[in-house]
């Protein structure tokens, strides 16, 4: 489905939203006894920006992902979101409501999986935790224990329903947490990494609820990851997001084309030289982005370099005769199909799993 | 579409966020046991050192010159009240604030706050959690009162210490926002608790009669719930006075149970705002 910039009906809208955090060095605790200067107080705070003048639209009923790395800016920009925390600058809408003056309605409109399940009542049960939550959103009494029923079971933990969470599985907890972002019916969900540390299992399963409440019960979704399969897998659109700014919006199709094929190669091997990236990046300047993923060799996995943007093709025969100078074994040699990893790579520059100021801390 | 809450918020509603958060902290308490022991035991081994103490000095459980401070000679009942009432002060101050950082610690505190509802229903539910507490506490103690140190309790005094008691439960409630204030901003009141456990002891009428402070303690004394709290129910209790008696220390009561509370909002509702300014509010 296009997306129509000039559309009206978008649930989400942040407009020139910044927020940043100031934090303060820790200096020792006999600081106290060194004659200080006023330069040296003012270096006692840094000043860390969040998030960057960031303006998204996400239509109503859309399966919006934000991908970027540790530190990106996500979870701040759904904290925001859900008014847990005040922007410096600029507002967002939701569902109608200005985040800044309408912030009950705000809430209403809202549910949130932010934390995981760590954000729960271990000592108490499913039941008794999703009770809890849904008299918060003013629910009648009935309406509450009937949808608290119908959740479980979607959920698929009607038979465990009384027992503590501290019984069960993080998967199962982590349902629980979804569950109660659903207990209002709210037109507008923002999960943040819902599917961190779960098993393939549970991954899948949440992955497809996911996709459930958008597309079958038209719920507007922001999918904050940094798993670009399930970016990829799941979402209409995709903002690429690092040090706070939006660096790119569209399909995830249309992100993939900003990378050619014949600017992506792939050089599978074994033994490649510590320094790969720089000495291969100083044999090719005119490719533009050379990275190493290093394999467990040991255990048969390979490593894997690289070369994005140029003309990365025409380097292969450079690169090979390189490698082989520097005793590197050569697997197989790919031009490879980009994925969302390689667009992330060509825009900021930095691994979308190593990448980001979180990364970098 | 349907969405909660409707708009209009009803007082059924916000009865039914007090209710699930007492229903909540109940169960917690149901899950560590151990928790009623300790408090039903702690209040005696408290006050016990007192009775002793007061034996050592006077030669008896009766003394003419405490008399003359407090307008009874007897010295045990006097503790025994003041270890009832004070009983609230404590789980007042260890609770709500307490309470606040556990919700962070846990990772809860966030949706509780990015929860439509007004937030005070759900420090009013802890409170009454505590009150509800200190009140079966309270009850225990004043039983063993009457077993052991031969405390009497007529018919006509229950309804003026149950509201003397409201009174007083109003003004911890103000003090324990306060607490839940700083516990936002410094992430720690447990601190600040045991420094107010300690003004309580000393400036209120706890341990000893308000006249045997010095005159600036006595000023301080008069500022906090507790002394007027105190005063009224030994008014009632051990000097026989009725209601009317003890108009003057329920009308202050009453003055400093508003000032508190509507300080603690006040408190709350800044730390809260500068803490989500300041993205420390999830912090703990």
């Amino acid at each position: 489905m296009a997306y129509d910039e000039s559309s009206d009906t978008h649930s989400i809208q942040t407009i020139n939203l910044t927020k940043s955090f100031r934090k303060k060095k820790h200096k020792g605790i006999f600081s106290f006894l060194k004659k200080g200067n006023e330069k040296e107080k003012s270096e006692t705070t840094d000043i860390t920006v969040a998030l960057d003048h960031v303006n998204l639209k996400i239509r109503a009923g859309e399966l919006f992902g934000l991908l970027g790395p540790n530190g990106a800016g996500k979870t701040t920009l759904v904290k925001c979101l859900s008014t847990i925390l005040i922007p410096d600058e600029g507002t967002a809408i939701i569902n109608g409501f200005d985040i800044r003056k309408q912030t009950t309605f705000v809430r209403a409109s809202l549910g949130m999986v932010i934390g995981g399940e760590r954000t729960l009542y271990w000592k108490l049960t499913a039941r008794d935790n999703l009770t809890y939550f849904a008299s918060l959103y003013k629910m009648p009494r009935k309406r509450i224990k009937e949808r608290v029923d119908e959740l479980l079971g979607i959920m698929d933990l009607l038979d465990r329903a009384d027992e503590r969470l501290e019984d069960y599985s993080t998967g199962m907890r982590q349902k629980v947490a979804i569950a109660r972002a659903l207990l209002h019916d709210p037109p507008v969900l923002l999960l943040d990494e819902p599917t961190l540390g779960l098993d393939p299992t549970f991954s899948r399963q949440i992955r497809n609820q996911i996709r459930e409440l958008s597309k079958k019960e038209g719920k507007t979704v922001l999918l904050a990851t940094h798993y670009m399969e399930e970016a990829d897998e799941l979402c209409d659109r995709i903002a690429i997001i690092n040090e706070g700014k939006i660096v790119a919006v569209d399909t995830s199709d249309q992100l993939k084309a900003m990378v050619k094929e014949t600017e992506l190669v792939e050089v599978v091997c074994y033994n490649p030289p510590q320094d790969a990236e720089e000495y291969l990046k100083s044999l090719c300047p005119d490719v533009e982005i050379v990275t190493l993923v290093r394999g467990e060799e040991a255990k048969g996995a390979p490593s894997r370099i690289k070369l994005i943007g140029g003309n990365a093709e025409k380097r292969i025969g450079t690169v090979i005769d390189a490698l082989r100078r520097k005793n590197t074994q050569i697997a197989s040699l790919n031009i490879s199909v980009p994925t969302l990893e390689d667009v992330f790579i060509k825009l900021t520059g930095a691994k979308l799993t190593e990448g980001g100021r979180g990364a970098n801390q | 579409m349907k969405m909660y809450p409707s708009g209009t918020p009803s007082f059924k509603a916000n009865l039914l966020i007090v209710w699930s958060e007492f229903v909540k902290n109940m169960k917690f308490l149901m899950a560590y046991p151990v928790l009623f022991v300790f408090w039903t035991i702690f209040p005696f081994f408290w006050f016990i050192p007192f009775i002793f103490q007061g034996q050592a000095f006077v030669g008896g459980l009766q003394s003419t010159s405490f008399e003359q401070f407090a307008g009874t000679p007897n010295y045990i009942p006097f503790v025994v009240i003041g270890a009832i009432l004070n009983g609230y002060v404590l789980t007042s101050l260890y609770g709500v604030g307490e309470s606040i950082r556990r919700e962070a610690y846990r990772g809860t505190l966030d949706y509780l706050l990015s929860s439509p509802c007004n937030k005070a229903f759900i420090l009013i539910g802890k409170a009454v959690s505590e009150s509800i507490n200190s009140t079966m506490y309270a009850a225990i103690q004043l039983v063993v009162g009457i077993l052991l140190f031969g405390i009497e309790v007529t018919t006509g005094v229950i309804m003026p210490i149950v509201l003397i008691i409201f009174l007083l439960i109003l003004g911890l409630y103000g003090i324990s926002l306060m607490l839940a204030a700083v516990s936002l901003q410094f992430k720690q009141a447990h601190d600040l608790s045991h420094t107010l456990e300690y003004v309580f002891y000393i400036f209120s009428p706890v341990r000893y009669p308000l006249q045997s402070l010095p005159f600036w303690a006595q000023v301080l004394g008069r500022f906090l719930p507790l002394t007027y709290a105190l005063l009224a129910v030994r008014s009632l209790m051990l000097l026989k006075q009725n209601i009317l008696a003890i108009y003057q220390e329920i009308f202050l009561l009453f003055v400093l149970d508003i000032a508190a509370i509507l300080l603690g909002f006040y408190l709350f509702n800044w730390m809260e705002k500068r803490t989500k300014s300041s993205g420390t509010i999830s912090h703990y």
